[in-house]
């Protein structure tokens, strides 16, 4: 009787390997190791959490239906990282078009105010603890438009480049620069707001 | 270049978009204005922050579920992807080929009938101007609309049984 594979100790391109060959249980391994980091990615654009389920349910459909198309250029969770994101960004078009006047109107009204805003002051913190930071930054990006909050998490985390932001978002590189940047300020004044509130900063 | 261009162009350079000469003459202006400076390190400060800033969240469902929801989905898909490419077999694949051809068929009998350019079809039944006919049965639906004066004849016909001519009643209005 042949020897099962030794899952839990083989490397990601092994298991894609064998996942490619159409062993599920392989898959079931990468998807036991990934799962928090692509519904975190999911959650980080959505700020929903039944949505950013189903759409890292998906997205992990989508990867066992494509294996063949991952080449390894990529790591295997930047590669589904991209799958789930370009879902999110997906639903995030058609719930647009589902509410097309609210999210035209709210830029509009967002827009001005936060080009009025100066850039704040935000430093590193020294001494503030990085998770407590994270869960700041977390609750000031859920504050962002749609549109803002996209922009941050594609550039800062999904690490793109302005041009594949651009691609995936439908929209020109300047669009994706002046959006970064209103992200960015109305984020910095965001931060600032609530840490010199909890006294953490001066 | 306008001052917003400019705070573009500045935050493209702490991204690491401008490069070359582009990036050596911008640093040199940086250096030589103190607003520019200030908001080079505002944005540089920014980026520092949210570098590894995605809060870890654990699925909120769990782990066994999480996959029994994805396999189940991946075998639905496979399942779905085989029956449509399943070849048609016996009756489904004669069906395929003739329903088209027989839908062809009565369309050119249609448009080749003498009907169409000699006067109304001859039913049988001597038709004056307009005419509603109707025939009854319960399964049957249909209406038939002829206008002699138009040269035209409408037929609506929608049945799901064998027609037998001794159910049928016809009615001349």
């Amino acid at each position: 009787m042949p020897e099962e594979p030794a899952y839990s100790s083989a490397e990601d391109p092994q298991l894609v390997e064998w996942a490619k060959a159409g062993d599920m249980s392989a898959f079931e391994e990468l998807v036991s190791r990934h799962r928090d980091r692509i519904y975190v990615r999911a959650y980080s654009v959505m700020r929903n959490e039944d949505l950013a389920v189903d759409l890292s349910q998906n997205a992990w459909v989508k990867a066992w239906q494509r294996l063949d198309q991952f080449h390894g250029e990529a790591s295997f969770p930047t590669w589904l990282s991209r799958i789930v994101t370009n879902l999110c960004l997906d639903e995030l078009r058609r719930q647009k078009r589902a509410r097309m006047d609210s999210i035209e109107a709210m830029e509009e009204t967002t827009g001005p105010v936060e080009n009025r805003l100066e850039m704040e002051t935000v430093d590193p913190v020294e001494g503030l603890d990085r998770q407590e930071l994270r869960e700041r930054i977390d609750a000031a990006l859920a504050k962002l438009s749609d549109k803002h909050r996209t922009v941050i998490v594609l550039y800062e985390f999904e690490q793109l480049e302005y041009r594949e932001i651009a691609g995936k978002m439908g929209t020109s590189i300047g669009t994706v620069m002046s959006r970064l940047f209103y992200a960015r300020k109305r984020l910095a004044s965001l931060l600032n707001e609530t840490l010199k509130r909890d006294g953490l900063i001066e | 270049m306008n001052e917003n261009e400019t705070e573009l162009r500045v935050q493209a350079l702490v991204d690491g978009e401008l490069t070359g000469t582009e990036a050596e003459a911008l640093r040199t202006r940086i250096e030589g204005d103190d607003a520019l400076r200030e908001l080079h390190a505002r944005l540089t400060a920014v980026r520092g922050l949210m570098h590894g800033a995605e809060l870890p969240r654990p699925l909120p469902e769990p782990g066994d579920f999480h996959w029994s929801q994805i396999s189940n989905a991946i075998q639905y898909e496979e399942r779905q992807a085989k029956r449509l490419a399943r070849p048609a077999s016996g009756m489904g694949s004669l069906l395929r080929w003739v329903t088209p051809l027989a839908g062809l068929g009565c369309i050119l009998l249609l448009l080749t009938s003498p009907s169409r350019h000699n006067g109304p079809p001859d039913l049988g039944i001597l038709l004056g101007s307009d005419h509603e006919l109707e025939l009854s049965a319960d399964e049957i639906d249909v209406m038939t609309f002829n206008t002699g004066d138009d040269n035209m004849s409408i037929v609506w016909l929608d049945y799901a049984i064998d027609l037998r001519p001794d159910t049928l009643q016809l009615w001349l209005d």
